[in-house]
């Protein structure tokens, strides 16, 4: 069934070589740099030129160490890092080496520069936080680790959360302050605050979901977050207090399975006072959605933002799960869009008007 | 509250107890089932061998001792490994039941130990019930002893401070042999803490090395008891029936460690454990008032000293006992500082640095103490790079560029529960009612997370006053350094008069138990003496092997 839809999806690339499923994608948000990871224990950096349409070439494939599946990757906001989630346990921090010689920082070899330990079982996602001094792990341990990078490129342990009840499967920082939130198996989603004079803690847990939480994105104004389920649905929380959260909005019927991704980026151009940006989507129906939310004129206290779908692909990797999808956070690339699913390829889609 | 048993080490999803393959493998046809499984009428599983020769062969009901599961925690949760060690107090009692009387062999003396935490759990639960600003653990300690003497029969009754005066004594000792080596076993780590023991055997076998051998306090009344005390009475180990009273579950299963089991005489050093919760269930089971004052008993002088005070931490001043033995033995005066041990400013009260310096600035100790899962972490990670331990499994990975050759610390008090032993998890919570309540449930303050922590932390504040037992905290903990004002000197002066009288019992114990005459503890004795010794005041440590096979399912 064909819908009219302001936007359509154009593929721009199609990147492949993992030799098994590719799970996360990350885009560096400083440099022209694409990092994917997979099954296949490896993580391939692409390079890719400027717009209307970037083209992408394999930088490096990274044998990262990992004795398991990287299962999420993670580049600092600085461009400088990039961790590394694994069914190993462990978390991967990983820089280049710089070429003294040339002074260069695109010559060098990607080395692990930190393998931190203490997670008993897989890992399944990592996030670094807005300054980027601090990473958040997690883990079917059921536990949230915070680490602190210190100057050494060693990494403090700065506590270990141990408030879910089952499998936490993401992992996701506030884009200005030190909010953490987690998603979890056990259907519910957890804020966490830092008490400076102790530890961090569980400040409010976010109940709704029927099912376990995949992946979840805060809003660019970060007055807003958006959470994927098992479930089907799409859940829009607001921050009615300074550390409250509550459900407006649940986007219904938009995936027949599982939704395995959540992205939200800002609007191009960020056009529009009222915008809260394009949130896109991705699952186990291949399908990827974009949205664009918008606060209602004379809205209501906590009334739902307004929804508008932009924009829908199906089969986005043909028969396969869509694992991760992502926005170019990087000014002038804010129409890309990344994707990985279990073919193990990587695509990347420009949204573009429709006609 | 029976939710947050958990003693802060984290459940591992792998069961550790190793499946012993008793049955070589037979080829087997494939597709077909090997054996046939019947169950009998009485419920017994027998093996079917198929085949032309039937052979019929009775199973062995596979067996998992509460040891192993304490140990592992995988497949039973918290709550369920705590629902069934919550029932020792029943076995106290089944025990004491079936004791035979006094003169009819195979009567067993109940002796009782008790941890100062444990006291102060009480104290401080006494105090917050009746309203009372403080109840002395010399009262606290009276009314234990009534209560178990009188009630339920116990023989005798002690605190394990004295032990703990041992174990501190013997620390000390092997930090000197430490040091006086290469130093390539230190930093040397506590091993009070049977939580951080069994993590380390269990998740860093490559700490272990560094890992105190001293036994501890609770080990070595074990030993005290079933050794010095029973031959001063006259009698053997088996004729000794052994209890203690500890602020956490994983005593429990210290003192089922098969080192802690004398094989001659086929008994254990502590018979049973029981947490400060459990040992109130017990109390609450006899309708004995715990909030009734009792005339202090005297005390017998073949007796063990009460409540002795060792100034430090409230886990036992374990690193104190070392930074006070080095600035006694000190040829030159030494200062002492302290510091958040963090490498980020943020204060962390579980987690403080203490530096020794010489008059000519340079450094002479470096310690810390290291409490929760969290601050574990740091320093097991600290010391494997600064022992140059490539803890990462797979590819060889370039570790950070330190060139470091310094260690980060000479000693460190590690402790698996933030705030130390009064915060354990067996130690009773904060009470609500006019009694002492052991029924776990905390009145839920609504505020979410944020309420009721703080009231946590501010219970843990509350036990840890009662621990110190009057005596205030002075900046430097307890002034090492400066000698504190008249009210506070003379509490030092008390506490270093008895602690005097207690290391010249030590020496005796220690010449009585290794058949030598010394005449200071670190005195070194004959080979037979040594060995001895070693045997009595130190044990060693088990990697545990896991064979973790993860599961095939695609995720």
């Amino acid at each position: 069934m064909k819908e009219d839809l302001p936007c359509t999806l154009v593929p721009v690339a199609s990147l492949s070589g993992h030799e098994d499923r590719a799970w996360g994608v990350a885009w560096n948000p400083v440099k022209s740099l694409l990092s994917t990871c997979s099954a296949d224990k490896t993580i391939r950096i692409y390079t890719y030129t400027s717009t209307p349409s970037p083209s992408f070439t394999l930088l490096a494939s990274v044998p990262t160490g990992h004795t398991k599946t990287v299962r999420g990757i993670a580049w600092s906001p600085s461009g400088t890092s990039l961790a590394s989630a694994s069914f190993d346990s462990n978390i991967g921090v990983f820089q280049r080496e710089v070429d003294e010689d040339e002074g260069n920082v695109g010559a060098g070899e990607w080395e692990c520069v930190s393998m931190l330990e203490g997670h008993e079982t897989e890992c399944k996602s990592v996030a670094w936080s807005a300054e980027g001094n601090l990473l958040a792990s997690c883990s079917r341990d059921k536990t949230v680790w915070v680490w602190e990078a210190l100057p050494d490129g060693d990494f403090e342990c700065m506590g270990v959360l141990m408030e879910h009840t089952q499998d936490v499967k993401c992992v996701a920082w506030h884009p200005t302050e030190e909010i953490l939130a987690s998603g979890s198996y056990d259907d519910t989603i957890k804020l966490y605050l830092d008490d400076p004079s102790e530890d961090w803690f569980c400040f409010q847990t976010l109940t709704g979901h029927t099912s376990t939480v995949w992946s979840i994105a805060w809003s660019p104004c970060g007055r807003y977050l958006a959470s994927a389920s098992d479930d089907r649905t799409i859940r829009i929380w607001k921050r009615v207090e300074e550390h409250k959260w509550a459900c407006v909005h649940v986007l219904d019927g938009a995936h027949e399975r599982t939704i395995y991704a959540v992205s939200w980026g800002p609007k191009p151009d960020n056009a529009g006072a009222r915008t809260l940006g394009w949130l896109a989507s991705a699952g186990g129906d291949g399908r990827i959605n974009v949205w664009e939310l918008e606060i209602e004129e004379d809205a209501e206290e906590n009334s739902p933002p307004r929804h508008r779908l932009l924009a829908r692909l199906e089969g986005a990797h043909s028969v396969s799960d869509v694992n991760g999808i992502v926005w170019c956070p990087r000014e002038g690339y804010r129409s890309l869009l990344a994707s990985v699913g279990d073919d193990g390829e990587a695509r990347i889609w420009r949204i573009s008007p429709s006609g | 509250t029976l939710t947050d048993l958990n003693d802060y080490i984290t459940p591992s999803q792998a069961c550790i107890k190793p499946v012993e393959q008793v049955n070589p493998s037979r080829a087997v046809e494939s597709g077909a089932a090997a054996t046939e499984i019947r169950i009998d009428s009485n419920g017994s599983y027998y093996e079917v061998s198929k085949g032309l020769a039937q052979q019929t062969q009775k199973l062995q009901q596979a067996e998992i001792s509460l040891n192993d599961c304490l140990a592992c925690s995988g497949c039973i949760t918290s709550a369920e490994s705590i629902l069934i060690t919550l029932q020792s107090h029943t076995e106290v009692l089944n025990f004491l039941e079936h004791n035979p009387s006094r003169l009819v062999p195979g009567h067993r003396i109940p002796v009782l130990s008790i941890a100062p935490q444990s006291l102060a759990s009480l104290a401080a639960s006494l105090a917050s019930s009746s309203g009372q600003p403080s109840v002395p653990l010399a009262d606290v300690l009276s009314r234990v002893r009534a209560f178990a003497t009188e009630c339920l029969g116990f023989d005798h009754v002690y605190d394990t401070t004295f032990a703990r005066h041992l174990s501190l004594l013997e620390h000390i000792r092997e930090f000197q042999e430490r040091q006086d080596e290469d130093g390539h076993r230190l930093p040397m780590l506590a091993s009070a803490c049977p939580g951080w023991v069994c993590y380390a055997e269990k998740t860093h076998s490559e700490m272990l090395p560094f890992i105190s051998q001293t036994k501890s306090p609770q080990a070595i009344m074990g030993t005290l008891v079933k050794g010095w005390m029973a031959h001063k009475w006259g009698k053997r180990p088996e004729d000794i029936y052994h209890i203690t009273v500890m602020p956490c579950y994983d005593k429990k299963l210290e003192a089922s460690r098969p080192d802690f089991f004398d094989e001659a005489s086929n008994t254990r050093d502590v018979d049973c454990v029981l947490t400060t919760g459990e040992f109130v269930l017990l109390i609450k089971e006899k309708n004995f008032d715990l909030s009734v004052p009792v005339p202090p008993s005297p005390t017998l002088p073949s007796d063990l000293p009460d409540l002795l005070v060792h100034l430090g931490t409230s886990s036992g001043s374990y690193l104190h006992a070392i930074i006070s033995h080095l600035i006694r033995s000190s040829p030159t005066p030494l200062t002492l500082s302290t510091a958040s041990a963090e490498a980020t400013s943020k204060q962390n009260a579980d987690s403080t640095e203490y530096v020794l310096t010489a008059p000519d600035g340079s450094t002479v100790f470096r310690g810390a103490t290291c409490y929760g899962f969290r601050n574990l972490q740091n320093v097991v990670r600290r010391v494997a790079r600064d022992a140059g331990i490539r803890v990462i499994r797979g590819r060889p990975t370039v570790v950070s560029k330190r060139g470091a050759s310094q260690k980060a610390y000479d000693y460190v008090e590690v402790m698996a529960c933030p705030g130390g032993c009064v915060n354990g998890g067996g130690q009773l919570p904060r009470s609500t009612t006019a009694h002492i309540d052991t029924s776990g449930t905390l009145a839920d303050d609504g505020d979410g997370g944020m309420g009721s922590k703080w009231a946590d932390r501010a219970w843990t504040r509350e036990v840890e006053r009662a621990y110190w037992d009057g005596r205030e905290p002075v900046g430097d903990r307890f002034g090492l350094l400066t000698p504190p004002a008249s009210p506070k000197r003379k509490a030092t002066q008390i506490a270093e008069r008895s602690n005097a009288h207690a290391d010249q019992l030590a020496l005796l114990v220690l010449s009585d138990m290794c058949n030598v005459s010394v005449s200071r503890w670190g005195e070194e004795m004959d080979a037979q003496g040594e060995e001895r010794r070693r045997k009595l005041f130190r044990t060693s440590y088990h990697a545990v092997e896991s064979e973790v096979i993860g599961l095939g399912v695609k995720w």
